[in-house]
């Protein structure tokens, strides 16, 4: 088993005939995703890597039975793509490009809650069910079929921990890529929980970062899994990060740092690791 | 990104929240006139993108032009953590009768907006926030759901503005709410919102901070002179040479130069460095995708700085891809020559492709290529890491 995506998963692309759209989709074709087609407006009709291209998600899901999108789009026409998709049936979504206005995925956020859809990213590399489905930019190399579920807010940082778990032979279930951006489709306690009812997902790697609240709102669904997390944080050593001002003080405290961060982990459950290499030692110690 | 006060001020005009009479100045000159126009009492406030102005002199109050014209002098010779001074907005004084705080802002932990008002402003709002929670009102709303002006009058109320401005306070609220989400705000804030002895509500500060990524949409900003700039601090020669070129970096005080990959690994690899008893000269975020010739330039950056000992490099294509990475240092090796040891990692996206660059470029000239140790995906990045501490520390001679 996996989480959010598998083998079976008809997987589509907006933005199918663009540059990073069409390299991306042959990556994921190659792997053996499972894509069903895509969109482009004004090119219906056409094909890239022989799957058919539509002029709207709704012709997509109606003719391909899409239920995942891949949005490989410029920033300014993510809100309305999404908010398409999620309209048009799609239940997961993956935001993969960078540089959202925060507003707009506050719009986004809301149609996926009302619509019981689930975003990842903006900003995210992507989501991969090791030996099943790729869908984004991750590469390939790094990542094998196993028993280890890992969530990230960073591309690069996932990479490294599954390359970790491929050397060491754990492998993973399935890796997940939140995004970088400040406001996120997804966050670390919805993907931790997903892990925790997945039969297969024997322990799940969560990687955060200095700055932001999604790695304090993990502390909440931690005490309450089974399966145990390892928590790594970026930042330690990083110079004091900049604030956000009065206002975002007062409701979210103070923007923990890396310590603080990993320290209210450790308190809820979480095992620290400092290095990729302390992953699978942890794992060892846990008999996983 | 921060706006100036008086930017901030512009922006409330057309919400019809009410600021003082005020004007910009950029020399003493400017200011004697400009007081000269105002009446006297005036007060001199520095323009800086941080806050604490007021605890660090950046704030005065002048009596008459002449002594507004001596102060000003002072305002221009002063830097304020690290900002010079250069434009001062002046104003009449206010007769102040009681200081209130509102402010808007995202609220990230419920994915929600929500709008914070206090009967005490003026003070370090963060501080009463801590200590008597009870003294700040805040109401959240989805981005989709509309304020109402009934929501804002009880606000108003609760806050304690006397009855016959509370519609006026209503209005207030509700003009910076409406700011808040036709610009695109990250924050925006009055602090403090005075009633004046002689019973008027007038914004004496603003505080404004908008999402660079949805400048696209207001064109009419950048006709009032707002337009993306660095967010907080005095930028480092090697930093505004590198914000010219598109590359996000801040110097460090280490001796390591840090070509990592990735805001992620950017961060992290920082941590590695330490763990492995090293300290890095930099940060820097190599990752989105950048072309060959973005990153030859971010090793110039780093071969050039002379605090640099070693640099550590590394590539887990994703989006960044292994060709273009080796294109990019192979542009670096070719122009400029690399003065210092470098040990790299690459692996991922058209890692093939890398390394036959890589090779090609080494056996068309094999001397550029003498200070490089290269590294694949069967080299765990903690020894890379470990590495680019021995060879800075064999540079350093111990």
């Amino acid at each position: 088993m996996a989480i959010l995506v598998d083998k079976r998963s008809n997987v589509m692309v907006q933005g199918i005939t663009g540059g990073a759209g069409k390299f991306h989709t042959e990556r994921m074709i190659a792997y053996g995703t499972h894509i069903v087609g895509g969109t482009s407006p004004g090119k219906g009709g056409a094909t890239v890597s022989g799957k058919p291209v539509f002029d709207t998600v709704a012709e997509c899901v109606k003719q391909t039975g899409a239920d995942v999108s891949v949005v490989f789009l410029p920033a300014p026409a993510v809100k309305e793509a999404a908010i398409e998709a999620i309209r048009a049936g799609i239940k997961f979504l993956v935001v993969v490009p960078e540089h959202i206005p925060i507003h707009d995925m506050l719009y986004v956020r809301e149609e996926a809650v009302r619509h019981g859809a689930t975003v990842i990213g903006g900003n995210t590399a992507g989501i991969i069910t090791p030996g099943e489905a790729n869908l984004g930019i991750m590469p390939e190399i790094a990542f094998s079929p196993g028993r280890v579920g890992t969530v990230s807010r960073s591309g690069s940082i996932t990479y490294y921990v599954a390359d970790t778990l491929t050397r060491t032979g754990y492998g993973q279930t399935t890796c997940v890529g939140l995004g970088g951006d400040p406001v996120l489709g997804s966050t670390f306690d919805e993907i931790l929980w997903k892990f925790e009812q997945d039969e297969k997902t024997k322990a799940v790697v969560m990687c955060g970062e200095i700055g932001g609240v999604y790695e304090e709102r993990a502390t909440s669904v931690i005490p309450k899994m089974k399966t145990p997390v390892l928590a790594m944080i970026g930042g330690i050593f990083a110079p004091p990060g900049k604030r956000m001002g009065h206002a975002g003080a007062i409701v979210e405290g103070t923007m923990g740092t890396a310590k603080e961060k990993l320290d209210l982990l450790a308190a809820s459950g979480a095992h620290p690791c400092k290095t990729f290499r302390d992953i699978p030692e942890v794992l060892k110690k846990l008999g996983v | 990104m921060r706006l100036y006060e008086f930017e901030g001020k512009e922006l409330f005009k057309k919400f019809k929240i009410p600021v003082s009479d005020s004007r910009l100045a950029k020399t003493t000159d400017e200011v004697f006139i400009a007081v000269n126009d105002l009446n006297c009492p005036v007060v001199l406030k520095s323009q800086v993108l941080i806050g604490g102005r007021g605890k660090a002199g950046g704030i005065k109050l002048a009596d008459t032009p002449d002594q507004a014209k001596t102060l000003a002098k002072e305002l221009f010779a002063l830097k304020i953590k690290g900002y010079p001074v250069e434009e001062i907005l002046i104003e009449p004084k206010l007769a102040i009768k009681k200081e209130f705080y509102i402010g808007v802002t995202i609220d990230r932990t419920n994915y929600k907006l929500v709008i914070i008002a206090s009967g005490e402003g003026g003070v370090d709002i963060e501080e009463t926030a801590a200590k008597h929670p009870e003294k700040i009102i805040k109401k959240s709303l989805s981005v989709e759901e509309p304020f109402y002006g009934f929501d804002a009058l009880a606000m108003a109320k609760q806050i304690g503005i006397p009855t016959e401005l509370i519609k006026s306070g209503a209005e207030i609220i509700v003009g910076l709410y409406n700011m808040f989400k036709k610009y695109d705000a990250k924050l925006v804030e009055i602090n403090p919102l005075v009633l004046t002895a002689d019973s008027k509500l007038i914004a004496a500060d603003s505080r404004v901070s908008l999402d660079d990524d949805a400048l696209f949409r207001h064109a009419e900003l950048k006709g009032m002179g707002i337009e993306k700039r660095h967010e907080e601090g005095e930028m480092t020669p090697r930093e505004s040479q590198a914000t010219e070129w598109g590359i996000p970096y801040l110097d460090l005080d280490g001796d390591i130069g840090m070509f990592p990959g990735g805001a992620g690994f950017g961060i992290m690899g920082n941590d590695f460095i330490h763990y492995y008893g090293g300290k890095p000269a930099n940060f820097m975020d190599s990752g989105g995708g950048p072309t060959p010739e973005r990153l030859a330039q971010m090793l110039v950056l780093l071969d050039d700085n002379p605090q640099v000992k070693a640099i550590f490099g590394a590539r887990f294509g994703g989006i960044s891809r292994c060709d273009d990475f080796a294109k990019g240092v192979v542009i670096f090796l070719k122009n400029h020559g690399l003065s210092k040891p470098m040990v790299l990692r690459m692996t991922g996206n058209m890692w093939q492709e890398g390394v036959r660059i890589f090779e090609e470029a080494k056996k068309e000239s094999p001397k550029l290529f003498e200070k490089i140790e290269f590294h694949g995906i069967e080299t765990p990045i903690e020894e890379i890491s470990k590495r680019a501490v021995e060879l800075a520390a064999r540079e350093r001679g111990n």
